[in-house]
């Protein structure tokens, strides 16, 4: 069973900045919307929205999570 | 990025230094970071079957909601610490679905079965205090950025998981006759229970790096004396007997029984006066874990493999 890791950002209210809260594994698009969605049920999220990990490119950093969708590359 | 040896971190994290990805860490940082979030993720994860075990005691349709919506968090606080586990190299997969019931490393007090509503809300009063209670030191202390972060929901849940055993005792001991009986008698067993949860006393404790490290802040002692701050005054208010009380001369709690001491599993009863015992006894009770032990790994472990040839034989056809 292949799982993706997800990165989960959420925004409060209108005006508030779309915070990362958390992460969810999964195994696509749809099933990551619906654990986000239950996992993170802390607050009325005015917004949330997912993001498979490695569709994230890293801009600075040359460590943490991000960095492996830039390795080998200049 | 830096990389630092073990003094160089020591002390960085000492004057405030974030870590944020596992690069930056040494061995001695990853592994005794690794060990605090297993403890913490399978402490999540083993509440869940030992609080569904006493949730078919639910009294009312409202009830049988909110005893679900606590597993379902607890749920959700294990999968976010075997996610960060994960990010350090850990196998959620093996962590989860491939120890023996033996292998995990949750307080005794969760192989214990919870066999009525009055033990379910102790359990919330008592043991979910505990949770709070090592969780906010590692909020406020901890230096690993990522665990800070995800702690914010945890915490903002386990307050209400508090709250609700609370209310809950309350309603019971204020009801008086048996309802009163069952919590006095939850008590009796659960208190000694999440006393011992804390560990080590401070002068017995080992070298674990957890606070060299800055991954916490108080000792074993120090978070057993914040847990007893709130749980001693609130069963005086409830007039639930508890074994122990304020020294003004000490100035902290103190426990009326000798501590460590035997427990009798089967009857759910503390040996108090068979006196006190060594730790390596205790440990070799948590060792060979409680009652509940397998079937509550079981029943999380169950269906995974079924599930997963299903999936597979899909993928391959
Ligand atoms: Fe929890
Ligand atoms: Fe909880």
């Amino acid at each position: 069973m292949r799982e993706f890791v997800y990165e989960v950002f959420a925004r409060k209210d209108r005006g508030e900045p779309l915070t990362h809260i958390g992460y969810v594994d999964a195994l696509d698009d749809e099933t990551a919307r619906v654990y986000a969605w239950k996992t993170y049920d802390e607050q009325n999220w005015f917004e949330m929205c997912v993001v498979r990990r490695s569709a994230i490119v890293p801009v600075n950093r040359t460590d943490g999570p991000f960095a492996a969708n830039r390795r080998g590359t200049p | 990025m830096p990389q630092f040896t073990d003094e160089e971190i020591k002390a960085k994290v000492r004057e405030g230094y974030v870590v944020e990805s596992p690069e930056e860490m040494t061995d001695g940082y990853r592994k005794a970071l690794v060990v605090q979030l297993t403890v913490q993720a399978d402490t999540e994860l083993m509440s869940a079957p030992a609080y569904w075990m006493a949730a078919r005691h639910a009294p009312s349709a409202n009830t049988q909601v909110s005893a679900h919506a606590i597993i379902q968090d607890e749920l959700a606080h294990a999968n976010i610490a075997y996610r960060l586990l994960e990010d350090l190299g850990e196998s959620k997969e093996h962590l989860v679905y491939g120890r023996q019931p033996h292998e995990f490393k949750h307080p005794y007090g969760f192989d214990q079965p919870l066999e009525n509503w009055a033990e379910l809300v102790v359990a919330n009063g008592f043991f979910d205090r505990a949770g709070i209670t090592l969780l906010s030191d590692v909020y406020q202390n901890t230096s690993y950025g990522p665990l800070k972060r995800a702690l914010v929901k945890v915490d903002m849940e386990e307050t209400f998981h508090l709250r609700h055993g609370e209310v809950w005792m309350r309603r019971l001991a204020k009801a008086g006759g048996e309802a009163r009986d069952m919590v006095q008698r939850a008590v009796d067993w659960m208190f000694p229970m999440t006393i011992e949860w804390f560990g080590l006393p401070d002068d017995l404790k080992r070298h674990s790096g957890q606070l060299e490290y800055r991954l916490k802040g108080l000792t074993n002692d120090e978070l057993r004396q914040v847990w007893m701050q709130s749980t001693v005054p609130l069963c005086a208010q409830l007039g639930l007997e508890v074994p122990a009380h304020w020294d003004d001369e000490k100035q902290e709690f103190v426990l009326d029984y000798p501590f460590p001491c035997r427990y009798d599993a089967g009857v759910k009863h503390w040996l108090f006066q068979e006196g006190q015992i060594t730790w390596d006894e205790v440990f070799e009770r948590w060792k060979a874990r409680g009652p509940m032990n397998e079937a509550y790994v079981e029943s999380i472990q169950r269906s995974r493999g079924t599930v997963e040839r299903w999936l597979d034989s899909r993928a391959a056809a």
